[in-house]
């Protein structure tokens, strides 16, 4: 089994681990950490690409992600503490004031 | 496959499990930065250095220890209420067994037989190392890497006047909890 295979394989399921957790989980910030770990999945096949091609375009894309990253994880924290203090929880169901 | 790839692909595995599955989520978040940790082990075997270093200095460093501060600001308890029903959790695991069984062969038989082990030339060329890396963001991507630090600034200005906001006072629970901030 080549190793680009298996870094494929693994960014996938990763991928898929991500996406399930989004749908099973409740937590805003479990959901948060859940789409952390969807872009984690989609870096590292961005770096194993970038070796397979020997050029570091994948390793800057990678760079990228991570600042937007980062400004993202600090809006979603403070969204979702402003949320928790208008309906003090952060559970997803609760925030259900526009729900019909 | 070296033995040490095995080693960190299974634990990111396990460790991504582990995220979704625990109750509290201040173990999902601990379960996290061993994830996170692992990939940065991983971008390591693949040469890339300087995103291995900042993988364990930024999300598994900053972005974690923000996350781990806002659950203990927030001082959750476990997930209350009832467990996400058996039809929810059913369709979500086949719809995640669909997702892989149609998306996982086309990509394995691309790619089948080609290692980048294999691709020798490349290697060098590849090396993620922090003057390559910053060689070729500032040649090539300077319009974008300059952007990226108007990005950061609006995220934190941003995430001030979020945080800052006076919201009405409706639960008994938020009020001693959040002023002192």
């Amino acid at each position: 089994m080549s190793s680009m295979m298996t870094y494929l394989a693994l960014s996938m399921v990763l991928f898929i681990i991500g996406a399930l957790g989004v749908c099973l989980r409740r937590n805003a910030i479990v959901l948060f950490m859940c789409v952390e770990m969807m872009l984690n999945a989609v870096n590292l096949a961005f770096v194993a690409f970038s070796k397979l091609h020997g050029n570091l375009d994948g390793q800057i894309a990678v760079f990228f992600v991570m600042v937007i990253a980062a400004a993202e994880s600090a809006i979603g924290l403070a969204i979702i503490l402003s949320v928790f203090r208008s309906v003090a929880s952060v559970e997803t169901t609760d925030a259900a004031e526009l729900k019909w | 496959m070296s033995f040490i790839e095995f080693i960190l692909g299974v634990a990111a595995l396990v460790s991504g499990i582990a995220v979704i599955s625990f109750r509290n989520p201040l173990y999902s978040a601990f379960a996290l930065v061993a994830n996170l940790l692992t990939i940065a082990g991983l971008y390591a075997l693949l040469n890339a250095h300087f995103l291995a270093v900042t993988q364990v200095v930024v999300y598994a460093g900053a972005i974690m220890v923000l996350v781990l501060f806002v659950l203990m600001l927030l001082n959750l308890k476990t997930e209350q209420g009832k467990q996400p029903g058996l039809a929810q959790l059913a369709t979500a695991v086949v719809g995640g067994i669909v997702l892989i069984v149609t998306a996982l062969p086309p990509v394995l038989s691309r790619f089948q037989g080609l290692s980048s082990h294999q691709l020798a030339d490349n290697v060098r060329a590849s090396e993620g190392t922090v003057q390559a890396i910053g060689q070729e963001l500032y040649s090539h991507y300077t319009v974008q890497f300059e952007l990226s630090s108007l990005v950061l600034l609006i995220g934190i200005v941003g995430a001030v006047m979020l945080a800052k906001r006076k919201q009405p006072q409706l639960g008994p629970r938020q009020g001693g909890l959040l002023k002192g901030e």
